[in-house]
């Protein structure tokens, strides 16, 4: 798991998945550095930095920190779902705790500039935590080279076991000696995982992320390579049979700027719930899974309105799927929005 | 959302979809764009029962179901028995939730305009 990353084997933390690794670098980044300067005015990190366009399992942490007191920033995006580097470095200050920014989004596929939001976030004294959960074993991330703090993962988003993940924590702030300058355990009792994390480890569960961590490692240059002229293959279906369609997200740019097995899309004049209904035999989700109903918060952090957040489709190309399948999925969703604009009456 | 397989099968092969023309075509239209749903049910009257009947809609599963009920129940009634098609007919029929209800009365009174219409 950690070769996925790059990093060291006793720089990775395991959890019972990302959601767990991100609160644990989140409240125990804030937890930490709320010591600093607590002694007066001086010195005090008070403040988050994060991105609208971050997964709940970010957000929701950092609105609770809020809640609690801590001064939050949530950055827009732009049009492509990509973050302002001018605004995040007007963001950050000497006060700023904590930066997390996505290295993938798990809607839009967008790859966030990591390396440079780190850089930005490093400059004022802040840490660095990325939700890495789309991007590791997808596209290349290496948390040296990247020079971030903290990296979430999860197995089964590499095909591996559900129920396991893991936090990588750059050794600085793992070291019990440090302590002044160490993550804040959020779960204690035997001080298992560095004392960063108690509990027993699942060890099926991390033998089965070792395995799927090493399989995506092997393969991920073809992988990538295969799924992203797949991805492009339904993109060209879609555009040769249907109109009024918008790409949500940066694609096909002179830098790799998206997962290459992420499509998202939305359609003019459908209504979002008939078309996902229609699409009995397709495989797709309209945003984020554990979100339905309601429009994405990322689709409208694009600038999307409701409507047209809620008529769009997010494909996911993955290991399993093939060219038939994606010339099935562009011509079963291009006949259904025909179907239904057609049964319009507006 | 769950649907019943009667709102699924409708929805996914919709029939009595379309629309009709001539001077003795009735048409009636309920809802807007920014409500979300536009339900336009159009009837041909031939002396008093509804010869042919046709829906056109935007909106969601139930609201497509809806309209398509109501066009097979309007087409081939007589129109006095028309009259007796009532939202909670359609609800009932398409298993539709309570949240739901809204466009089984939309696509009713799309109907019942339609008829009107046509008597004029």
């Amino acid at each position: 798991v950690a070769a996925l990353v790059g990093a060291g084997s006793k720089d990775v933390i395991f959890t019972s998945g990302a959601t767990e690794a991100n609160n644990l670098a989140i409240k125990g980044a804030a937890k930490a550095r709320a010591a600093e300067g607590a002694d007066g005015a001086e010195g005090k990190r008070d403040h988050i930095v994060t991105v609208a366009t971050e997964h709940k399992a970010v957000l929701d942490p950092i609105a609770r920190l809020e809640k609690e007191g801590w001064r939050v920033t949530v950055l827009p995006v732009n049009g492509v779902g990509l973050v302002d580097m001018a605004a995040l470095e007007a963001a950050i200050s000497e006060r700023t705790a904590l930066v997390s920014v996505m290295a993938a989004n798990n809607e839009i596929g967008v790859l966030q500039p990591i390396k440079d939001a780190a850089a930005l976030a490093h400059a004022k004294g802040a840490w660095f935590h990325t939700d890495a959960v789309q991007a590791a074993g997808k596209v290349p991330f290496d948390v040296e080279q990247l020079d971030v703090d903290f990296a979430s993962l999860s197995a089964h988003k590499v095909y591996g076991p559900k129920g396991v993940g893991a936090l990588y924590v750059r050794s600085a702030f793992a070291k019990a000696s440090a302590d002044q300058r160490r993550l804040v355990a959020q779960i204690d009792g035997g001080g298992h995982e560095r004392g960063l994390r108690s509990g027993t480890l699942n060890v099926p569960g991390i033998v089965g992320f070792g395995r799927a961590a090493e399989l995506a490692r092997a393969e991920m240059a073809a992988e990538a390579a295969r799924v992203g002229a797949l991805r492009d293959r339904l993109l060209a279906g879609l555009k040769a049979k249907t109109d009024g369609m918008r790409v949500n997200g940066a694609i096909h740019e002179a830098t790799l700027v998206r997962l290459p097995g992420n499509l998202n899309v939305s359609f003019d004049g459908v209504d979002g719930e008939a078309l996902l209904v229609s699409l009995d035999d397709v495989a797709v989700s309209s945003g984020a899974a554990c979100t339905q109903a309601e429009p994405s918060h990322v689709l409208i952090a694009l600038g999307l309105t409701k409507e047209q957040a809620l008529a769009s489709l997010r494909f996911g190309i993955g290991r399993g799927t093939t060219a038939p399948d994606v010339d099935a999925a562009a011509m079963k969703v291009s006949d259904v929005v025909a179907r239904l604009r057609q049964m319009s009456p507006v | 959302m769950r649907y019943s397989e009667e709102v699924l099968s409708r929805v996914r092969e919709p029939q009595r979809a379309g629309t009709l023309s001539g001077s003795d075509v009735g048409t009636g239209e309920v809802g807007t764009l920014d409500e979300g749903t536009v339900v336009r049910i159009q009837v041909r009257k031939v002396r008093d029962r509804i010869a042919e009947a046709r829906f056109k809609v935007f909106g969601c599963s139930a609201a497509i179901a809806s309209a398509s009920l109501v066009a097979e129940w309007l087409e081939g009634a007589a129109i006095d028995e028309a009259g007796t098609l009532t939202p909670e007919r359609v609800v009932q029929k398409l298993e539709l939730a309570p949240e739901r209800a809204y466009v089984a009365r939309m696509a009713v009174e799309a109907g019942r305009k339609a008829i009107d219409d046509s008597n004029h």
